[in-house]
């Protein structure tokens, strides 16, 4: 009896340790994989302008249109895409259900600790809209404090309003607005110098006017930049590492710009920060 | 559902100053009505039909279209041609027109009701028409409208949180500002219903006090 649970319980290690040296070997073929599959299934949620599925199934959205490129680089001829919810994604990746999430998921500390983030790709930051040329030269809420004159627009009880009161714009400067298109009319008017709202919606208001003597400050210095990147999984880290190498030479190239740029996303706010930041250390 | 006294002190200095502006809107709104008011009686019974008719034409305008629909024209519209006044200019001027001509109705009521024989009679000591009218018409024709403008006085204070949405920070806008940033309706909200119940009420008790004084004297 003794010698024979022993005995089983070697051969458990046995597997055990077996499974701990293949895994690493898995992981270094992660991408030799997917080059072989030809395609790598990515996590998407179905909301725009993060990730989209058209009518005749066509997956886009700016989160997709990236992977699909850094992809391309890789070898990787394509992705295909399945519809999570929010919840599911990072579990789901863990399963092997999906080798990446590409889908807005937005990096913070506890999703670092569960998944291998790529670098910043799609942020949500704080913007302002002002007149052409930025006449008053604002980049903080802090430039519009300094200016006596100044008044700045934001939603009541929102963000922008607690960051510009914080950053020491007096109460009577900082006008509440109640919706976009007030804010629009009033910038134009003249009655705010500066209306602000996150990039995204900003982007959207600014498209709809389609008014060419404004123009878009994005992302306000020294305000919090929330950004997503495509989440691998943990023993994955080799092929983050090489998705990292491609996104850069975007980045620097101006290729990731083109990219999510028409879809409202500030390029320049993923360029400002770094998952190491945003996870709160190293990932 | 928990009410915090903590927090309601917090947020007191935020609401009285946003009752200040409620104050305020409500007393220069009521002045400019009064005024504006006496110019469109005064107008439309002017024997010039031209001007008598365009007067009646402008005052059912005003009294026929919501007062919201107003203050964003005034407020939204007018820059457009050029015309840009501070948001709390233009919420007076929409609340002075707009009861204004309620005002005017009730001038136009006191003055009809004095009786002919009186204009007949400055007629007859040949008294000219300015004396007329101070002196023997408004004593007469203003004490019965004092109640009926108290009443829109105190509707016009209740119709003040109009003004926030042309950003007008008043009471109203300030309660749903902390609302917003501290995800609690309860206080803030509780506390401008006490705030307009305790002006409200104030204002009534004044309301009985000019009425009865005006009862003693006839």
């Amino acid at each position: 009896m003794n010698l024979s649970n022993a005995l089983r319980m070697t051969a458990g290690l046995g597997l055990v340790a077996a499974a701990l040296s293949a895994a690493p070997a898995l992981a270094e073929d992660a991408l030799a994989k997917l080059k072989a599959q030809g395609f790598a299934r990515v996590a998407i949620a179905n909301e725009p302008p993060f990730t989209a599925v058209a009518a005749d199934g066509k997956v886009s959205g700016a989160a997709p249109d990236v992977a699909r490129e850094i992809f391309k680089k890789l070898g990787v001829g394509d992705i295909v895409a399945s519809i999570s919810e929010y919840g599911a994604m990072i579990p789901g990746l863990k399963a092997g259900r999906h080798d990446v999430i590409t889908a807005g998921l937005f990096m913070k500390p506890e999703r670092c600790a569960a998944v291998s983030y790529s670098e910043p790709i799609l942020c949500d930051a704080e913007a302002m809209l002002v007149k052409k040329g930025n006449p008053k030269g604002f980049k903080s809420y802090g430039d519009i404090a300094k200016d006596s004159e100044a008044k700045v627009g934001a939603p009541g009880g929102g963000t922008e309003e607690k960051l510009a009161l914080e950053a020491g714009v007096p109460r009577d400067r900082v006008i509440v607005v109640p919706d976009g298109q007030s804010g629009l009319k009033m910038l134009q008017d003249g009655r705010i110098d500066a209306y602000s709202l996150p990039v995204l919606s900003l982007n959207a208001l600014a498209m709809k006017a389609n008014d060419p003597s404004l123009e878009i400050i994005a992302p306000v210095e020294n305000t919090p930049v929330y950004c997503d990147g495509a989440a691998f999984r943990k023993e994955d880290v080799a092929l983050r590492d090489a998705f990292d190498v491609e996104l850069k030479k975007m980045k620097e190239n101006g290729e990731f710009a083109k990219l999510i740029e028409p879809y409202g996303f500030s390029a320049k706010a993923a360029m400002s920060t770094s998952r190491d930041k945003l996870c709160g250390g190293p990932n | 559902m928990e009410w915090d006294w903590t927090f309601v002190r917090d947020i007191m200095p935020l609401l009285l100053d946003g009752l200040r502006l409620t104050l305020v809107a409500t007393v220069l709104g009521a002045a400019l009505a009064a005024v504006v008011g006496l110019v469109f009686a005064v107008l439309r019974r002017s024997p010039i039909k031209a001007v008598s008719l365009s007067t009646a034409a402008v005052v059912e305008f005003i009294r026929g279209t919501p007062l919201l629909v107003q203050l964003y024209f005034i407020f939204f519209v007018l820059p457009d041609v050029g015309i840009s006044l501070p948001a709390m200019t233009c919420g007076v001027i929409g609340l002075g027109l707009h009861y204004g001509t309620y005002a005017a109705e009730v001038y136009r009521g006191g003055i009809d009701n004095v009786a002919k024989g009186q204009w007949e009679a400055a007629k007859a000591v040949n008294l000219t028409k300015r004396q007329t009218w101070v002196h023997v018409i408004l004593p007469q024709a203003i004490p019965p409208m004092i109640p009926a403008l108290a009443n829109y006085l105190v509707a016009m204070f209740k119709e003040t949180p109009l003004l926030s949405a042309i950003t007008v920070l008043e009471l109203m806008n300030q309660a749903k500002s902390i609302a917003n940033s501290n995800y609690r309706y309860i206080e803030p909200m509780t506390l401008v219903g006490v705030f307009f119940l305790i002006m409200s009420l104030i204002s009534v008790a004044f309301l009985r006090v000019l009425e009865n004084r005006f009862k003693e004297r006839t």
